[in-house]
């Protein structure tokens, strides 16, 4: 109750806040399950050219036969060209992970100042964006996004501009909601009232507010991204010179490794995606449930 | 005594129109500009975004220089942005969606024959979806945190994460393929089979047998979503007062719930449930691309492969014009249901 | 007679993730059939849980002990079926708040005549069940023809005619009726409370009404019980515990509402202007001719404020006071620059208040406010002294800013200012939160406060306290206060002068003495006659 007034009681107290909110977010054993597997993941796709050598990628280098089983020199059997699914998956790995994380990055900020002005600014700059943001939320996105990556020349960067262009309007809709609501609240208006103009308002009152419920949204943006990805490649629309669960599903599609009953080269791209969207979605709302005390006690 | 004051309290019904007709040409009214804004970003994807739309339909293939002056008289593409935009709308006024490059015919006509199978995928998927997530929801928010919420939650979220098309795959090589001594008890592709014997119901029954896979993929990946909107939403009706008001009027538990707080949780739900529709479009493509379902879904794989732009911008209006017509429908739908908004 | 109600030695305990918590401690009350009696406690006292532990409507995470005999029914001992029999039957509960307690998409003919159905024995037709719906309609004074509203269609005054005629549908013994009026205005909630009171007389009904207002309570019961922290504290006769309360509380309770015309509730200080400068004297914030006008959702102008005048002189309280909805907030927004009058000028020091830019900054620092509801006033993530700071910052930093928070604190008498300065507003209680609140406006060094029902959201105890440092605050540093409140008391308690309005208009102006106790105006006459006092309480 006594803390002394200077800086590092503040701080302290901040520290306690987030130890508080740690504990909560503890409770969720799915939250805690999601981020270790994350962080094994993130951890293994970083290390991919540490621990592994790229050359088994490489279709002219490898010697293996195609379509083989699971066996003692190739785990998790080999592809239609030989190559080892095993080493196949850990490197897709690391594609799938990029493109989710920027484009629900780019959505993040999108939506964010989308969802920002609209909600700060009334007049028509409002209704305009909040119209413009309706008609984006209603529109498939992934029918855009096959449009977006079809016309654009193929690559990583299309890949990530189509999902980020198109995933945008739930955060802003989100963060919209979440502005006004905030907005109506006296402390508002006492800072309003105190003289505090646009930037005082947004910057230390309303974003400070905002941002921690923008970024678990985010984390479950990367899940529906990271699906998004895949389908995208598995349409054949990723970047052809690049390895991801996708376009691994793809191949194996187009290769006939349904037909021929190569499960092993089928389950684990798919489990890997199922595995991250899971982990994602399970930190996501571990994340909600630690900022918005609403929902402690209504989700186990 | 009298009451005046209390009276004057009351909001009386509005001057001007009935607000139910002003609110119907809203909607209606912001769907057409919803369904223009379509046509609008169709043209601008597919005319104006590739630069040359020529040079990307045959970026796959060796043309020569007259070849690819041919296929631009062909399409229209040597005249003015402006004149294409016109022709553009006035040909769409008319039904008219332009030519397809790789079947060389009309895409509206190639549009009208696959508009059928995908709407019995879709339709079923979707219905079953509903009614499957919409009592799972129910189920899972009245006892929260037991062992059924715990269970639904999971196996919903699972499901969810996984991508549509590899369960089709999965789904596809357990059921259709066959698995080591299981025999394939669904068929592989396509929605009947060429030696269907003569008869109305063989041939429903045959469309039947090869619509259960495509469909069980489907309505898998996207009941997850009703059934955590229900649990969400009946949650949050689980706290509200008037549960208390009508336990305290000497309701039975079972009661409560299917008067009071499943009809209030269930409002805010059919409009997230048409918001989703998106989903379930996306859903469509990949799954009848794994199965060769010959949809409209198929039928953009089809054309995203070369690309064949004419016939992909038939399909992005219609399938993103469909769910937006879907979405004014509910929310006129969404009017009729809640009293709340019915007049305001 | 057998008495409706018998609780021995109740307690309520809530099994909380980290302790119970104790919401009633050994409660012993006993109400005789037709009885009245007012339980009154602030915000927490656990009247609520006491109330719903007659029908066993707490939650499962409340543990119930000792006796509740409800028409001589142990109710702990009822099976299931036996309490949803009970329930309604013998007992019937008028809640808070009707908008949240009435189901919002079941008209409410369906929502009286449920319970009707539920508990008679043989099976009603549609018509009697009908008939019987639009008689209790008749009783509460709506008209039948408003039977398939929804809730959402009636009034605030209203919605909670209809819970009374629920209350009413399966003419039970005992109504236990929590907080009936507290969202209402002060003239609804006299025709509401009034109504209550003559259909429970009627019929002979037993009463147990539940409020934080003491004298909401003394109105309409004979028979007054206080509660503080759990326990029942006091019980007895209305006058005898509203005129000579024996515990402390039950005064504390009482002076929050205070009787216009004691001078004993008149606050020392109050109506005695200093005046020690001779400038004070003239007008320091002026409105002339304001008009507000909003646009509704149907884009008709509705006029929120017309054709106000209004003087702020330096070293005065002027309370404004008026029925929700009567413009009072809007007017002060406009007072503030925060709106933009339609017509009309604000004047601060003889010059129009500027619209923008620095010069409007200025005044800001000049003219500050005090919100209603000092928990939402403040930034739950910013610290005391960053509140307090706010301000300074806003006005591009100040050196000695320690020094000038350190200060403002004090003023607000929050000390040690140290202790304070590092802590969140979550550890604050409701009063403190106040006192930052007024700090924060103090550490620009305002000539004019506009506080809009500054009490309105505090407990009795804290009320006394925040309307005396207002008071402190004009003796000693020359603060003028514009004090917004549907609260005639509250003028009372500390006004020199009172403005009362109504649909946007000043009907009347003038010192307190002679508006509350002499009015002028009709309007004013009504309003008091809508404050319920003890004088008039039931005899």
């Amino acid at each position: 109750m006594s803390a002394p007034p200077n800086p590092t009681g503040v701080t302290g107290r901040r520290v306690a806040a987030l130890a508080e909110g740690w504990r909560v977010y503890r409770a969720d054993r799915g939250g805690l399950f999601g981020l270790a597997v994350l962080l094994l993941v993130v951890g293994l796709a970083l290390l991919a050219p540490v621990l592994t050598r790229s050359e088994g990628l490489d279709v002219t280098r490898v010697r293996g036969e195609p379509l083989r089983p699971p066996s003692a020199t190739n785990w998790l059997g080999t592809d239609e060209s030989g190559r080892s699914v095993l080493l196949l998956t850990w490197w897709g790995a690391r594609m799938s992970l990029l493109v989710g994380l920027s484009a629900a990055a780019l959505s993040m900020v999108i939506g964010t100042v989308v969802g920002l002005l609209a909600a700060h600014f009334g007049g028509w700059v409002a209704t305009l964006l909040l119209r413009v943001t309706d008609f984006f939320l209603v529109l498939p996105a992934l029918v855009l996004a096959i449009a977006l990556s079809t016309v654009l020349s193929r690559g990583v960067f299309t890949i990530v501009l189509a999902i980020g262009v198109t995933s945008w309007p739930q955060t802003a809709r989100l963060v919209r909601a979440q502005t006004l609501t905030v907005e109506t609240r006296p402390y508002i208006e006492r800072a309003r009232a105190l003289g505090g103009g646009h930037r005082h308002l947004l910057g230390k009152h309303v974003l400070p507010a905002v941002l921690p419920l923008v970024f678990a949204t985010t984390t479950l943006t990367v899940a529906s991204a990271i699906i998004a990805e895949s389908t995208l490649s598995f349409l054949g629309l990723g970047d052809p010179s690049m390895i991801s669960w996708g376009s691994m599903l793809k191949s194996a599609m187009d290769t006939g490794a349904v037909t021929a009953g190569a499960w092993w080269y089928l389950l684990p791209p798919g489990l890997g995606i199922a595995i991250v969207v899971l982990s994602f979605t399970l930190c996501g709302r571990a994340l909600e449930t630690v900022l918005n005390p609403r929902l402690r006690g209504t989700r186990r | 005594m009298t009451d005046t004051r209390d009276e004057l309290e009351t909001r009386g019904p509005a001057s001007g129109p009935p607000p139910l007709l002003r609110f119907v040409a809203a909607k209606v009214g912001g769907g057409v500009v919803s369904l223009f804004l379509v046509a609008v970003l169709g043209f601008f994807l597919f005319r104006v975004l590739p630069g040359d739309p020529a040079r990307t339909m045959t970026r796959s293939t060796p043309v020569s220089a007259e070849q690819l002056a041919a296929l631009r008289h062909r399409f229209g593409l040597d005249q003015p942005l402006y004149l294409q935009f016109r022709d553009f709308l006035l040909n769409l006024l008319h039904g008219d969606l332009g030519t397809s490059y790789i079947y060389n015919r009309p895409v509206a006509e190639l549009i009208v024959e696959r508009i059928g199978p995908t709407v019995l995928l879709v339709g079923t998927a979707t219905v079953l979806a509903v009614l499957v997530g919409l009592w799972m929801g129910t189920r899972a928010a009245w006892r929260q945190g037991g062992a059924v919420d715990r269970w639904f939650t999971s196996v919903g979220l699972t499901l969810w994460s996984v991508p549509t098309f590899w369960l089709g795959l999965l789904l596809l090589m357990a059921f259709g393929v066959g698995v080591g001594p299981l025999p394939g008890l669904f068929p592989v592709a396509g929605m009947s089979s060429p030696d269907v014997p003569p008869g109305v119901v063989a041939r429903v029954l045959d469309v039947a047998h090869h619509l259960v896979l495509p469909c069980l993929t489907l309505v898998a990946v996207i009941y997850a979503q009703f059934m955590m909107v229900m649990r969400t939403s009946l949650l949050e009706e689980m706290g509200a007062e008037y549960l208390t008001t009508a336990r305290a009027k000497g309701l039975r538990e079972d009661l409560v719930r299917r008067r009071h707080a499943v009809p209030n949780a269930l409002l805010p739900t059919v409009t997230l449930i048409f918001l989703h529709l998106g989903l379930v479009v996306a859903g469509a493509i990949t799954v009848e691309t794994v199965f060769s379902w010959p949809g409209l879904g198929l039928l953009t794989y089809e054309a995203l492969r070369v690309p064949d732009l004419p016939l992909l911008q038939g399909t992005f209006i219609v399938l993103a014009g469909s769910v937006i017509v879907m979405n004014v429908l509910a929310e006129l739908i969404y009017r009729l249901l809640d009293p709340r908004v019915r007049d305001s | 007679m057998n008495p409706i109600l018998r609780m021995d030695g109740v307690s309520v305990t809530y099994r909380g993730s980290v302790r119970p918590r104790q919401a009633v401690i050994d409660a012993n009350l006993t109400l005789e059939p037709g009885a009245t009696l007012g339980l009154a406690g602030e915000s927490g006292c656990g009247k609520t849980s006491l109330a719903l532990a007659v029908l066993r409507l707490l939650p499962r995470s409340a543990d119930v002990d000792g006796t509740i005999l409800l028409d001589g029914q142990d109710i702990e001992r009822l099976t299931w079926g036996g309490l949803r029999a009970a329930r309604w039957a013998s007992a019937s509960v008028v809640f808070q708040g009707a908008m949240h307690a009435l189901n919002p998409v079941r008209t409410i003919a369906d929502q009286i005549a449920e319970p009707i159905r539920l508990h008679s024995s043989e099976r009603l037709s549609a018509a009697v069940s009908r008939a019987r719906v639009v008689e209790l309609l008749e009783r509460v004074e709506i008209p039948a023809r408003r039977r398939d509203a929804y809730p959402h269609e009636l009034s605030g005054g209203q919605r909670q005619r209809v819970m009374i005629a629920m209350a009413l549908a399966c003419e039970p013994r005992l109504i236990i009726a929590d907080e009936p009026t507290t969202a209402l205005d002060v003239v609804v909630q006299s025709q509401v409370l009034s109504l209550l009171r003559r259909l429970v007389a009627e019929r002979g009904i037993a009463l147990l009404m539940i409020s934080h207002d003491l004298s909401v309570l003394a109105a309409s019961c004979r028979r007054l019980a206080v509660m503080y922290r759990g326990r029942l504290v006091e019980e007895g006769p209305a006058h005898r515990l509203a005129s000579a309360p024996e515990h402390e509380h039950t005064g504390e309770l009482a002076a929050a509402f205070p009787t216009i015309g004691d001078t004993a509730s008149r606050y020392q200080g109050a109506g005695e202007p200093v005046g020690a400068a001779g400038s004070t004297r003239r007008p320091l914030l002026s409105a002339e001719g304001v008009s507000v006008e909003f646009t509704d959702r149907h884009r008709n102008r509705v006029p929120a404020v017309r054709e106000v005048d209004l003087d702020v002189t330096g070293d005065e309280i002027l309370a404004l006071v008026g029925q929700s909805g009567s413009g009072k907030t809007t007017l002060a927004r406009t007072l503030l620059g925060l709106r933009r009058p339609d017509t009309g000028v604000v004047h601060y020091d003889g010059r129009p208040i500027p619209t923008s830019g620095r010069r409007l900054r200025d005044f800001r620092g000049n003219v500050q406010l005090v919100l209603q509801d000092p928990t939402g006033a403040l930034n739950p993530r910013h610290t005391v002294y960053e509140a307090v700071a706010e301000g300074l910052r806003v006005h591009g930093g100040a050196a000695d800013e320690a020094a000038r928070v350190h200060e403002a604190l004090e003023a607000a008498e929050l000390r040690p200012a140290e202790e304070f300065a590092g802590r969140f507003p979550h550890e604050l209680s409701g009063g403190q939160r106040q006192r930052v609140v007024i700090a924060g406006a103090l550490v620009l060094c305002p000539r004019v406060l506009v506080a809009d029902e500054p009490v309105a959201s505090l407990d009795a105890t804290v009320r006394g306290e925040i309307l005396a440092l207002l008071l402190r605050l004009r003796r000693e540093r020359g603060v003028s206060s514009l004090v917004i409140t549907h609260d005639l008391g509250l003028a009372w308690n500390i006004a020199d002068r009172v403005a009362v309005m109504r649909a946007g208009a000043i009907v009347e102006t003038g010192p307190v003495e002679r508006v509350l106790i002499d009015p002028e105006h009709e309007y004013t006459t009504e309003l008091l006659a809508a404050v319920p006092s003890f004088e008039r309480s039931v005899s």
